[in-house]
């Protein structure tokens, strides 16, 4: 599904080149559920955004579900994160000015692909995350774990092959976690491949295998504790 | 995504931002209101000045008091080389022009200030009043049409019958039904209707089914320097840049000359029989005035001569209209684009989470592109509609000319609105649409 081979990314700091991945190698299968661990600014987020195509390496090649990413221009890179991504951002990123419903509807307007019947598969979508209630409400008006509701329910709408989740939990408190956290494994049962980032243990433990970000590299974490996260 | 969903889009971007699309819309509103107003005031005033320069016929000649001078091209100097000098010319110098080959008619202007009174003690009225002394070619020749009754016929005119036909404000102030000049009585009290009634009526005219029978003075009697005369006719509102027929009292030339002071023509229209003996007829009037005249105290004016001088003030019109056009449209521009450039960069946000759910850079570009041109199509439209309203009131409450809006200047207006959204929308699109979406999505 995922093949990143020596990824490298910088950033630009004072006219220096600030290296923030360097050569990282990741492979994850159709179907698995990864959660990827590491102190804050060791580069989660940048390892996040050139997964889902919304930035691009430096060096190394990345393929995606076949297809190689690092070769793409915006346009084709667009079409494969509609088709190919889900996004599940820790601060939820729904635009405040526009209903539930029309938030879970904005993938299906930029797709490509044809979908029969828009209206009821956003409604049956939302009748999954349990808030066929709230359709006409501004985000501003729920509450955090129902926002991030709203947030998967528009991730999963276009049926994507990857769940991208960045924090996903980082915002809300543990009841809430808890209900998000088994959607995200209903979503995984499903068939989806699932990469989280997360801070929490607890949370990286659901999924399959656990890997950390230290010093722009990527290794596989056998005994968390040997890390000390 | 097709370019209908972009439209949808932008729509719904707009109706998002609701409060700021209103703000925003404001210089566009302002802008093309500016240009609807000004060019139904150029177009106003260069339909009266039409009206009364051009109002010659091609076979008609002005005969007037003084002299216009000649500028270095050999035109005539209406603008600056106008003369102004006491009126030397006569009704027998009318009388002169007459005998004139190929001249068909010839008609003369006596004009001076009079009180038209009606009725007796405490419901007498007068008013001020434009007294002409004029013949029965009079309306033909002003084109001054008649609302009822009759104007004075050619015996009438010979025998110094004291007949008068009214202007309609002298008509209709001596039926106390509007405010005109008064003179040593009470005012005569108006009640004009309120200002959205007279909108209202005047968009609805053509609904109108049943027409109230107003009151009349035809028939009736009026006293001008203690003489009775009969009222035989009204003519219609002719509201123009000083050259009103409204305040007039037009009689027979011979009754004005008998029964007033007045002995020198204002002017003099003469009309030849065809406009392919103009020129010849024009140097024969001359020729004839100047035998009763000393010096050549007056001047023969065709009306090629009338429209060339006023092709100079129609030029300095359209440049103005055309400066000013540009000019609000710019000012508009500009505040337009001010607005979306603001705008995008509140929505940082919310680009980088459309380009995050698949928007390609073209999507991002058409929607701010469309809410652009949306928002200046809305603010043109709400602008015309404005100054289409404000048209209204002026020529519902303000007499001292029209204004007209021709259909090319709503047209003007409609496309500067698109040609504003599209010149000023492609940077804020642009700005919107190559923002990194990784970035975005970070921006607070």
């Amino acid at each position: 599904m995922i093949e990143l081979r020596e990824a490298k990314k910088f950033y630009r700091s004072g006219g220096e080149k600030v290296p923030v991945l360097r050569g990282v190698n990741l492979q994850i299968g159709q179907g698995e559920y990864v959660a990827i661990m590491g102190k804050s600014g060791s580069g989660k987020s940048t390892l996040l955004n050139l997964l889902g195509t919304l930035d691009v390496l430096d060096g190394g090649e990345y393929e995606l579900a076949g297809q190689a990413v690092h070769k793409m221009g915006k346009g084709k890179r667009a079409a494969l994160r509609n088709k190919e991504i889900g996004f599940v951002f820790q601060n939820f990123q729904l635009i405040p000015n526009l209903s539930v419903y029309q938030n879970v509807l904005l993938p299906l307007t930029y797709g490509r692909k044809k979908w029969v019947g828009k209206k009821a598969k956003v409604l049956n979508m939302l009748e999954e995350v349990g808030l066929s209630n709230k359709k006409s409400q501004k985000p501003s008006r729920l509450s955090g774990g129902e926002k991030q509701r709203v947030a998967i329910a528009r991730a999963l709408i276009n049926e994507p092959s990857l769940i991208l989740a960045d924090e996903p939990t980082g915002s809300l408190d543990e009841g809430t976690t808890e209900s998000v956290l088994q959607l995200i494994d209903r979503v995984h049962k499903n068939g989806a491949t699932v990469v989280m980032i997360t801070h929490d243990i607890e949370v990286a433990k659901r999924a399959e295998r656990t890997l950390l970000l230290q010093n722009g590299m990527l290794r596989e974490m056998a005994n968390e504790a040997a890390y000390g996260i | 995504m097709k370019l209908l969903t972009g439209f949808k889009l932008a729509w719904f971007g707009l109706w998002a931002n609701r409060l700021r699309v209103l703000f925003a819309m404001m210089g566009v509103v302002i802008g093309m209101f500016a240009v609807i107003v000004l060019i139904s005031i150029s177009i106003g005033v260069k339909d009266t000045l039409l009206k009364q320069m051009g109002g010659l016929g091609a076979e008609q000649i002005l005969v007037i008091p003084g002299r216009v001078l000649d500028t270095a091209s050999g035109q005539k100097d209406f603008l600056s080389g106008l003369t102004s000098v006491p009126s030397t010319l006569t009704y027998d110098d009318a009388k002169a022009v007459e005998k004139v080959e190929n001249v068909r008619s010839v008609t003369p202007h006596l004009e001076t200030v009079t009180t038209v009174r009606m009725g007796e003690g405490k419901d007498v009225k007068r008013l001020q009043s434009v007294l002409v002394g004029s013949t029965d070619q009079y309306s033909r020749v002003q084109h001054a049409e008649l609302v009822e009754g009759r104007f004075f016929t050619k015996e009438e005119q010979k025998e110094k019958a004291r007949v008068i036909v009214l202007g309609s404000n002298i008509h209709d102030g001596l039926l106390g039904k509007e405010s005109v000049p008064q003179e040593n009585s009470a005012p005569v009290k108006a009640t004009p209707e309120p200002w959205w009634k007279r909108i209202f009526s005047s968009l609805t005219a053509q609904m109108v089914v049943a027409e109230k029978k107003e009151a009349s003075l035809v028939g009736k009697e009026v006293v001008i320097n203690d003489m009775k005369y009969k009222v035989i006719g009204v003519l219609a509102p002719n509201a123009t840049l000083g050259a009103s027929t409204d305040n007039n009292v037009i009689m027979p030339i011979e009754t004005a000359l008998q029964e007033t002071d007045m002995k020198n023509l204002n002017k003099m229209i003469v009309e030849a029989k065809s406009t392919s003996v103009i020129d010849q007829v024009d140097s024969d009037v001359f020729a004839a005035i100047k035998e009763n005249h000393k010096e050549i105290d007056f001047s023969v004016v065709k009306q090629e001569q009338m429209l060339k001088a006023l092709d100079k003030v129609t030029t300095i019109l359209q440049v103005m209209l055309v400066g000013i056009t540009v000019t609000a449209l710019l000012i508009s521009g500009t505040g337009i684009m001010n607005v979306m450039v603001m705008s995008v960069r509140e929505r940082t946000r919310e680009i980088g989470i459309r380009k995050a759910l698949g928007a390609t850079t073209f999507e991002v570009m058409v929607q701010f592109f469309f809410e652009t041109l949306l928002l200046c199509l809305l603010g043109g439209v709400i602008g015309i509609g404005l100054g289409y309203v404000f048209i209204e009131l002026w020529n519902n409450n303000i007499f001292i000319f029209s204004l007209v809006l021709p259909l090319w200047g709503v047209k003007l207006a409609l496309y500067s609105s698109l040609a504003v959204g599209t010149l000023f929308g492609i940077y804020p699109a642009l700005k919107a649409a190559r923002m990194n979406p990784s970035k975005a999505l970070r921006f607070e």
